[in-house]
C-alpha cells in the first residue's frame, strides 16, 4: 500500500495538467503516466523507500510479538495444566510404590512370624508327640489322666496359638479389605479429581485460547487501523493534489467552453439559415411528394379495387371452372362408360342389323317378287276397274239423266201447266255426254300426239279418221255427245302452240335427227309414205331421247319455241321487229291449261306466235342437245308414276256432275220455291176450309139435336110448376143460330 | 407417509365398491378437496421405496443411477443384515448412521476417518467380547470374517469371557472339595483369537485384555486367567500376522514363561513397531526375553509399565538398549529397577542415539542413578523426555542432574515430581527445560513456515 501510495504520489506530481481533452492529448497523458509509474517502481526496487519497509517490519513485529507472547503463555498454561493433571497419576504412583514397599515389609514380617510360628508349633508338636510315648509307660490312671490332661492343655494351647495366628491373619485380611475399599474410594476420588481437572484444564484452555485469539485479533485490528489511517492520510493528500489539478483543468475547460460556445453560436446561426432554406425547399418537395403520394394512393386504391374485383371474379370463375371441370370429368367418365356401352351395343346392333339386313334383303327380294305379282294384278285390276268405272259411270249417268229428264219434265209441266208459260228445252253440252270424261286424253303417248299433230295439220281427213278411232275406242255407248267431245279434243293437243309450228318442229326433228335411228330402220322406212315415215322416225327418235308422254313432247315443243323466242328477242333488239300476232286460240286456252304448263310457259309474249320457219335446221341439234340436258332432270322425278296406269282426269267430273245436278237453273229453282210456298199456303187455306166445313156440319147437327132437346124441356110440365119458369126470363127466340151456338160454348167454358 | 398412498386409498375404495378403479379414483378426487396429484409419489420413488424395503432379499444398488443410489442409501434401514451390506455399500453416510445408532460415543479419528471401518471393527470386537467358548457357535465369528476382513485394521478386545458357568460351578465344587486340583485350567481356555486374526489380512493393531469387565460380586480369580493354551494360540497366530504393527497385551497376568513364548514367536517380525505388555506379571526373565526382542525386530515403542522387573531384567534391557538403533520410547514405570537397574540403563543411554523418551517413574531409584543420568544428560543429544517421578533421588541427585543439564539443549521434558530433589533444583531444571522447549518450538515454527516457502 505504501509502495502504491508512493508511486501514486510519484506519478501524480510530474504529470503535466492535461489542459486539452482531445483524444491525442489524452493518449499522450496516459503515456506520461505510465512512464511515471515505471519510474516509481524502479525507485522502489532500488530501495529508495526503505523507510516504509522498516515501519512495516516494526508493525509486523508487534503482531508477531503478540502471537509469540500468547503462544508462550499458552504453552505454559498447557504445561501447567498437564502437570496438574498428571500430578494425580504421579501421586497415585507414589502411593502405589509406598504401598508396595509397605506390603513387601509386611509380607516379610508375616513370613517371619509364620516361620517363627511354624517353628514353635513344630517344636511344641514334637514335645506333644514325644509325650505320647510316656503315656504308654504310665499305668496309673491318675498319672495317665494327668498326662492326658496336660497333653490336652498343651494341644489346646497350640491350637489357640494357631487360631490366634489365623485370627490375626484374618484381621489383617479384613484390614486389607478395608484398605482395598479405601483404595478404591481413593482411586475413584482421584479419577473424579482427574476428570475435574481435565475439564477445568479444557475450560481454561478454551478460555485463554479465545482470549488470546481476541487479543491477537485486536492487535491485528489495531495494526490494520493504523495502516488504514496512514493510507487514508496519504490518499487524502493525493486527493487534494488531484483536486487542485482538477480545478485547474476545470478553469481551462471553462475557458475553452466559452470559446466553443461562441463558435457554436456562430455555427448555429449559419446552420439555422441553411436549415430554414433547406426546410422550405424540403417542405415544397414534401408537398409535391405528398400530392404524388395521394395520387398514387388513389390510383393504387382504384387498381386495388379493380384487381380485387378481378381477382374475385377470377376466383369465382376458377371455382366455377373447377366445378365445371369436375363435372365435365364426371361427365366424361360417364360418357366413356356410356360410350363403351354404346360401342358394345353398336357392335351388337351392327351384327343384328347385318343379320336383319340379310333377312330383309331376302325379304325384299321376296317382296319384289310379290310386288311384281301385285303390279301385274293391279294392272289387271286397273283395267277391270276402269271397265267397271265406265260401267258405273254409265249407269249413274243414265240414272242422272233419267232424273234430269224427270226434272226437266217437271219444269216443263210447271211452266206449261202451273205458270202457263212457254217452256224451252235447254241445250247443255253435258246432256249429250256419255261415258267418263276425257279418259284417254292424258294417256296419249307422244308418238300419238305427234301423229295427231302431223295429221291434223296435214289433212282434215286424216284428222277425222283419227277422231273416229278415238270415238270407237272411248265411247261406243255415248255417241250422242260426240260434238262436245270433239270441240274439247281439238283444243287439247294444240295447247298453246299452233298446229303448224308444231308440225314444222316435228318434221325438222325427224329430218335432222335421223342419226339416232338404226340403218336398217331407215331403209325400211324408205318404203313408207312421207307421213308414216316421219311418224316412224319420230317414234324411234323419241324412244332414243326418252320422250314418252304427251307432256314430254309439249315440253320439247315449248323448248324449241323458247329457244326461238330468245333468238327473236336478240333479233328484235337488233332492230327488226317481227309480226307480233297473237293466236286467239292460244288466248282461249289460257284459262283451261294446267298449272304445270303455265310454269313452262315463258312470261313474255307467247312464242307460238312466231313463225315456225324461223327455226333453222342447223339449230335443231343444238336445241335438242340443250333440251336433253334440262329434260333429264324432271324426268327422273316423274319416273315413278309413269309405270302406273294413265291418270284419269277427274277435274271435270265434278263439274260435269254438278252441271247434271244443276240442269235446272237457279232462277227456276227460286221460282219453284216461291211457287211451292204459295201452293203450301194455298193448300193450308184449303185444308182449314175443309176442317171448318166439317165443323160446321157437326155443329149444325148438334144444333139440331139441341133444338130438339129444348123443345122437349120447354114442353115438359115441370116448367109450369116452377115459381118462376125459365120461360119467363129466357128469351127463347132462336132466331139467330150463331147466338145459339155461342151459348153452349160459354157453357162449356163455364164447366 | 403422513398422507395415505393414493394407490392404497383407491384400492380400498374399489374393494368396497365394485365399479372400476378409475371411477373410484375420480370419486375420491371429488370427495377429498385436499387431495392433489402433486402428492402422488413418482414411480421412481415407489420403486426405490420397494428396493429399500426389500433390500435384505434383493439388494439392488450398483445398477441404479447415482442420485437414486443416494436416495436408497439415505433411507436404507440400518437393520439390514451385514451379510448384504458389508461388501455392497461403501457409502460413509450409511455407516455413519449405523455407528451413531448403535453407539453413543463415536470417535472417528481412532479409525482412520472411516465409519465403515469403525462399524466393522467395533462390531467384530463386540462379537468377540461376547463369545463364550463351548456354548457360542464359532460360526458366528467365522461368518463375519469374509464380510469384514477387508476393512478391519485394528482390533481392540478388552474382554474375553471364560467358558460356561457350569464349569464355574464345577470349579466351585472343586474348590469345596479340594482346591489343589489344577486340571481346571484345561476348561478355562478363552476364545482362540488366532482363528480370527489370521483371517484378517489388513490387521495392523491388536489390543487384547484377557479379563472380564463388570463382574461385580461374581469375582473369581480364575476369571482373569491367561492360560498357557491361550498364550500358545495367541503366539502362533501372531507369527502369522505379517501386517501387525501394534500389539498390546495388557492386564492379562502374563508371566515370564508366557512372555518368553510370545517373544519367541515375535522374533524377526517384519512390521511390529509397538509392543505393550503393561500391567502384567513379567519378571526378570520376561524382561530378558523382551530385551532380546528389542534387537531382533523393528520395535520403536516398548511399554512394560507396572510389571515386576528387577535389576536383572533392567540390566538385560539396558544391554539390549545399548546396541539398539530402532527403539525411540521405553516405558518402565512402576517396576522395581532400583539403582542397579537404573545405573545399567543410564550407562546404556550413554551410547544409545535413538531413544528419545524414557520413563523410569516409581522405580525406587536414588542418587547413584541420578549421577549416571547427569552424565547422560551432558552427553546424549537425542533424549527429549525423561521421567523420574516418584523416586528417591534426593537433593544431591537433583543437583547432579542440574549440573548435567546445564549444557543440554535437547531435553524438553524432565519430570522430577515427588523425586525429593528440592524445589529450587526443580525450578532451575524447569527453567532450563523450558528454555530448551522454547527453542525447539521456535525451530519447529520456523521449519514449518519454511517448508511452504
Amino acid at each position: 500500500m505504501s509502495r502504491a501510495a508512493g508511486a501514486g504520489a510519484g506519478w501524480r506530481a510530474p504529470g503535466p495538467a492535461p489542459s486539452d481533452p482531445g483524444p491525442q492529448e489524452r493518449i499522450a497523458a496516459r503515456r506520461r503516466r505510465m512512464s511515471a509509474r515505471l519510474d516509481a517502481k524502479r525507485r522502489a526496487a532500488l530501495g529508495e523507500d526503505a523507510e516504509p519497509k522498516a515501519v512495516e517490519e516494526e508493525e509486523q513485529r508487534r503482531s508477531h510479538k503478540e502471537i509469540e507472547e500468547s503462544g508462550q503463555r499458552l504453552a505454559k498454561l498447557l504445561f501447567e495444566g498437564t502437570q496438574m493433571v498428571t500430578n494425580i497419576q504421579v501421586a497415585a504412583d507414589l502411593r502405589e510404590t509406598q504401598r508396595r514397599a509397605e506390603e513387601a515389609e509386611l509380607k516379610l514380617r508375616r513370613l517371619e512370624r509364620l516361620e517363627k510360628e511354624a517353628k514353635s508349633g513344630t517344636a511344641r508338636f514334637a514335645e506333644i508327640t514325644s509325650r505320647w510315648a510316656l503315656a504308654t509307660e504310665r499305668t496309673i490312671p491318675q498319672e495317665l489322666w494327668q498326662l492326658l490332661d496336660w497333653q490336652q492343655q498343651r494341644c489346646t494351647r497350640l491350637l489357640e496359638q494357631k487360631n490366634q495366628l489365623i485370627s490375626d491373619l484374618q484381621q489383617e485380611l479384613k484390614n486389607k479389605d478395608e484398605q482395598y475399599v479405601q483404595a478404591i474410594k481413593q482411586q475413584s476420588d482421584d479419577i473424579n479429581l482427574l476428570l475435574e481437572r481435565m475439564e477445568e484444564q479444557i475450560r481454561t484452555m478454551l478460555k485463554t485460547y479465545r482470549h488470546k485469539l481476541l487479543q491477537i485479533e485486536k492487535a491485528f485490528e489495531l495494526e490494520r487501523r493504523e495502516l488504514l489511517d496512514s493510507n487514508k492520510k496519504k490518499w487524502e493528500e493525493a486527493i487534494q493534489a488531484h483536486n487542485t489539478q482538477e480545478l485547474e483543468y476545470i478553469h481551462t475547460r471553462l475557458r475553452k467552453v466559452e470559446e466553443f460556445e461562441k463558435q457554436l453560436k456562430q455555427l448555429l446561426l449559419q446552420d439555422e439559415e441553411e436549415y430554414n432554406s433547406m426546410k422550405i425547399q424540403l417542405e415544397i418537395e414534401v408537398q409535391n411528394l405528398e400530392k404524388q403520394l395521394q395520387q398514387m394512393k388513389a390510383a393504387y386504391q382504384l387498381t386495388q379495387e379493380k384487381l380485387d374485383f378481378n381477382l374475385q371474379v377470377l376466383r369465382k370463375q376458377d371455382e366455377e371452372n373447377a366445378i365445371i371441370r369436375s363435372q365435365q370429368k364426371r361427365k366424361i367418365n360417364r360418357l366413356y362408360t356410356i360410350f363403351s356401352n354404346l360401342r358394345t351395343k353398336l357392335a351388337k346392333q351392327e351384327q343384328q342389323f347385318r343379320e336383319e339386313g340379310q333377312s330383309l334383303t331376302t325379304h325384299c327380294e321376296r317382296i319384289m317378287a310379290k310386288c311384281k305379282v301385285v303390279q301385274r294384278k293391279m294392272r289387271h285390276f286397273a283395267l277391270s276397274d276402269s271397265e267397271k268405272f265406265t260401267e258405273v259411270w254409265l249407269m249413274n249417268e243414265e240414272e242422272a239423266k233419267g232424273l234430269m229428264r224427270k226434272a226437266l219434265d217437271a219444269d216443263f209441266v210447271i211452266h206449261t201447266q202451273q205458270l202457263g208459260l212457254h217452256w224451252e228445252e235447254p241445250h247443255y253440252w253435258f246432256l249429250n255426254n256419255v261415258g267418263p270424261l276425257g279418259c284417254y286424253k292424258a294417256k296419249r303417248r307422244a308418238t300419238e300426239l305427234a301423229a295427231q299433230i302431223l295429221t291434223e295439220s296435214s289433212a282434215d281427213r286424216q284428222e277425222e279418221e283419227e277422231r273416229e278411232k278415238e270415238m270407237e275406242k272411248v265411247g261406243s255407248e255415248g255417241g250422242g255427245k260426240e260434238n262436245t267431245m270433239k270441240a274439247e279434243d281439238k283444243v287439247a293437243p294444240l295447247r298453246n302452240i299452233c298446229k303448224k309450228t308444231a308440225k314444222r318442229i316435228l318434221e325438222l326433228v325427224s329430218d335432222e335427227s335421223g342419226f339416232l335411228l338404226e340403218g336398217k330402220q331407215l331403209r325400211l322406212l324408205q318404203a313408207l309414205g312421207r307421213d308414216d315415215r316421219i311418224l316412224m322416225k319420230l317414234d324411234s327418235i323419241f324412244g332414243a331421247l326418252g320422250i314418252d308422254s304427251e307432256d314430254d313432247l309439249h315440253q320439247l315443243l315449248d323448248f324449241f319455241l323458247q329457244y326461238k323466242a330468245r333468238e327473236v328477242t336478240v333479233r328484235q333488239s337488233q332492230g327488226s321487229p317481227g309480226g307480233d300476232v297473237t293466236d286467239p286460240a292460244e288466248d282461249r286456252e289460257h284459262g283451261g291449261s294446267s298449272p304445270q304448263r303455265d310454269e313452262l310457259k315463258p312470261p313474255q309474249s307467247p312464242p307460238a306466235s312466231l313463225p315456225s320457219a324461223s327455226i333453222r335446221t342447223d339449230d335443231v341439234l343444238r336445241i335438242l342437245n340443250a333440251f336433253m340436258r334440262d329434260f333429264n332432270k324432271p324426268r327422273e322425278k316423274d319416273e315413278s308414276p309413269k309405270d302406273v296406269l294413265p291418270e284419269r282426269d277427274s277435274s271435270r267430273d265434278e263439274e260435269y256432275w254438278a252441271a247434271l245436278a244443276h240442269v235446272i237453273p237457279q232462277p227456276v229453282l227460286k221460282l219453284w220455291d216461291a211457287l211451292a210456298a204459295a201452293l203450301e199456303e194455298y193448300y193450308n187455306v184449303l185444308t182449314s176450309r175443309a176442317t171448318l166445313l166439317a165443323e160446321t156440319s157437326v155443329l149444325q147437327q148438334q144444333n139440331s139435336e139441341l133444338c130438339v132437346l129444348l123443345e122437349e124441356y120447354v114442353s115438359s110440365r115441370v116448367n109450369s110448376e116452377l115459381l118462376c119458369p125459365p120461360t119467363k126470363w129466357m128469351d127463347l127466340s132462336l132466331a139467330c143460330p150463331r147466338e145459339a151456338q155461342r151459348a153452349p160454348k160459354a157453357k162449356a167454358e163455364m164447366l | 407417509m403422513q398422507q395415505p398412498a393414493p394407490g392404497d386409498g383407491g384400492r380400498a375404495i374399489s374393494s368396497l365398491y365394485p365399479p372400476p378403479a378409475s371411477l373410484a379414483a375420480e370419486h375420491r378426487v371429488i370427495e377429498d378437496p385436499e387431495w392433489s396429484l402433486a402428492t402422488v409419489p413418482h414411480l421412481t420413488d415407489l420403486c426405490l421405496q420397494h428396493i429399500i424395503h426389500n433390500f435384505g432379499k434383493n439388494p439392488v444398488l450398483n445398477r441404479l443411477l447415482p442420485e437414486h443410489q443416494r436416495k436408497v442409501l439415505d433411507r436404507l434401514s440400518t437393520d439390514v443384515p451385514l451379510a448384504v451390506t458389508a461388501n455392497l455399500i461403501r457409502d460413509e453416510d450409511y455407516w455413519k448412521r449405523c455407528c451413531t445408532e448403535r453407539w453413543q460415543v463415536c470417535d472417528i479419528s481412532n479409525y482412520g476417518g472411516s465409519w465403515k471401518r469403525m462399524f466393522m471393527e467395533r462390531h467384530l470386537e463386540n462379537v468377540v467380547k461376547r463369545f463364550i467358548p463351548n456354548s457360542t457357535d464359532p460360526n458366528q465369528v467365522l461368518e463375519l470374517i469374509p464380510l469384514c476382513k477387508d476393512y478391519v485394521r485394528k482390533l481392540e478386545v478388552d474382554q474375553f469371557l471364560p467358558p460356561l458357568q457350569v464349569d464355574q460351578k464345577e470349579e466351585m465344587d472343586d474348590d469345596d472339595t479340594g482346591s489343589d486340583f489344577g486340571d481346571d485350567e484345561v476348561s478355562m481356555h478363552h476364545y482362540d483369537i488366532g482363528v480370527l486374526i489370521t483371517a484378517l489380512p489388513h490387521l495392523e493393531e491388536l489390543h487384547l485384555t484377557y479379563g472380564m469387565k463388570d463382574c461385580g460380586m461374581n469375582f473369581e480369580w480364575n476369571l482373569f486367567d491367561f492360560t498357557h493354551q491361550d498364550c500358545c494360540n495367541l503366539a502362533v497366530a501372531l507369527k502369522k500376522c505379517h501386517n501387525l504393527k501394534v500389539f498390546k497385551l495388557t492386564r492379562s497376568k502374563v508371566d515370564d514363561n508366557q512372555t518368553r513364548l510370545l517373544v519367541r514367536n515375535l522374533l524377526d517380525h517384519p512390521c511390529l513397531v509397538e509392543l505393550n505388555l503393561s500391567h502384567n506379571l513379567i519378571r526378570d526373565k520376561g524382561a530378558q526375553a523382551v530385551g532380546k526382542l528389542i534387537n531382533c525386530s523393528r520395535l520403536e515403542t516398548l511399554d512394560l509399565c507396572n510389571n515386576q522387573i528387577h535389576h536383572e531384567g533392567a540390566q538385560a534391557l539396558a544391554q539390549a538398549l545399548a546396541e539398539n538403533s530402532t527403539l525411540t520410547s521405553l516405558n518402565l514405570r512402576l517396576n522395581c529397577l532400583e539403582d542397579k537397574g537404573g545405573e545399567a540403563i543410564g550407562h546404556a543411554l550413554l551410547t544409545n542415539t535413538t531413544l528419545k523418551s524414557i520413563h523410569l517413574g516409581s522405580n525406587n531409584l536414588s542418587e547413584p542413578t541420578a549421577t549416571v543420568f547427569s552424565q547422560v544428560l551432558a552427553q546424549n543429544t537425542t533424549l527429549t523426555n525423561i521421567n523420574f517421578s516418584c523416586n528417591h533421588l534426593g537433593l544431591d541427585g537433583g543437583k547432579q542432574l542440574l549440573d548435567g543439564l546445564a549444557n543440554n539443549k535437547t531435553l524438553t521434558e524432565f519430570d522430577l515430581r515427588l523425586a525429593e530433589v528440592g524445589q529450587e533444583t526443580e525450578y532451575l531444571i524447569h527453567q532450563i527445560v523450558w528454555a530448551n522447549r522454547e527453542v525447539a518450538r521456535l525451530g519447529s515454527l520456523q521449519n514449518a513456515p519454511a517448508k511452504p516457502l
